[in-house]
């Protein structure tokens, strides 16, 4: 079927079949997926400019379903998000800014196609070094995952630099944390979500848990929260641009709906550090397949 | 030694065969009618959309975003709907 506005010729069961998986993988480890969709339609002809923009879209609506589910389990943290908004909003507007100066030099699938895979890597290695560590540290030590992630990770070391002013997360049993520190997230998750088009959950989950102290469940359940407020905006500003096809986004849409609740409902099953344990090595999938559109 | 902590949830549900088998049998109702669906909204809205981006109009990028959140929300309705009706929620 020919999508005119991408100028693209696709299946709508490959987009739907997509839009399913990433609905699936958004509900149950929290992520929009994008860092999925995104290569999938990469690898199926889509060009890059509407890739990240569509993805943008496509995520916004998903991300809106699974975040209601997550909400109703109370496992957003309405203040979390919202600070972290403030950091990502512009963060994504940097990014949709570099690749508008990046299609001129025509050479925005190389730049974007080797970033893609250089953080999808360091992502999939760190999340399953930790992962394996906390499963390991719980096994041993007998102690709670969370407890387990905050005595090994980064949050750890991290609240020996409280940059004031400090902000209480009761919903995620945080006592204090620098706002500074939730801006910084929001806003490096902010750029890759406006550069690569995908929501920034994949690196906004583990930094909330590792780095925010913040427990798995609410870091799924308010990652997918913020995701709808800032993939939002980046859908407009890319839209403004001329970069997504919302036929294309509607068209994955009708998988991911059906896909998130199925997500969702697999969450109750899984504990935190097995979910990202099996979150681990979907990054290293996406790359392999971002590689073999550069390559070929 | 730290001791174990146990963390439970009200929402946990053991049975999570009858949750996948609910699930099955939701997508096969959802799966053709999301398709009618699909097909009749491409149908109506393929051309406006297309004029409406190549005029490059500021209304394409604002109208992309509700579409895709009333999608949204419109299909969490729909299946939601769709387990209760079959006697599966």
């Amino acid at each position: 079927m020919e999508y005119p506005i991408a100028g693209v010729i696709v299946s709508p069961l490959i987009l739907a079949g997509t839009g399913f998986v990433v609905g699936v993988l958004g509900g149950f480890l929290g992520v929009g997926g994008g860092f999925l969709a995104g290569p999938l339609m990469f690898w199926a002809g889509v060009p890059i400019d509407f890739v990240v923009g569509t993805d943008l879209a496509h995520m916004t609506g998903k991300s809106l379903v699974a975040a209601r589910s997550h909400r109703a389990l109370g496992h957003v943290d309405i203040r979390l998000a919202m600070l972290m908004v403030l950091g990502t909003v512009p963060g994504v507007e940097i990014g949709a800014q570099i690749i508008e100066a990046l299609k001129p030099r025509g050479n925005t699938e190389q730049v974007v196609g080797i970033f893609y895979v250089i953080i999808l890597s360091l992502i999939g290695t760190f999340t399953a070094w930790e992962s394996l560590r906390a499963i390991r540290m719980r096994r041993t030590e007998h102690i709670d995952a969370q407890d387990a992630v905050e005595r090994t990770g980064l949050l750890y070391r991290s609240r020996l630099f409280r940059i004031p002013p400090l902000v209480q997360l009761p919903v995620s049993g945080v006592g204090e944390v620098s706002v500074w520190a939730i801006l910084f997230v929001g806003l490096l998750t902010g750029v890759l979500a406006g550069f690569l088009g995908v929501g920034g959950g994949f690196l906004r989950m583990p930094l909330m848990v590792y780095a925010l102290g913040i427990p798995t469940h609410v870091a799924v359940g308010t990652d997918l929260f913020e995701i709808v407020i800032s993939a939002g905006y980046g859908t407009v500003s890319h839209a403004l641009k001329g970069n997504v096809d919302v036929l294309i986004a509607l068209t994955m849409q009708t998988g991911a709906a059906i896909g998130a609740q199925i997500g969702v409902a697999a969450t109750r099953y899984v504990s935190g550090p097995s979910i990202r344990l099996v979150f681990s090595f979907l990054p290293f999938i996406a790359a392999a397949m971002v590689l073999l559109r550069i390559a070929f | 030694m730290m001791p174990i902590k146990q963390k439970t949830t009200e929402n946990t549900d053991p049975s999570f065969k009858p949750l996948m088998r609910s699930l099955a049998l939701e997508l096969c109702i959802y799966a053709p009618l999301v398709t009618i669906y699909f097909i009749i909204v491409l149908h109506f809205a393929k051309e406006p959309l297309i004029q409406l981006y190549e005029q490059g109009s500021t209304s394409y990028a604002f109208l992309t975003l509700f579409l895709i959140l009333m999608q949204g929300v419109l299909l969490e309705a729909f299946t939601s709907w769709l387990l209760r009706r079959i006697g599966l929620r």
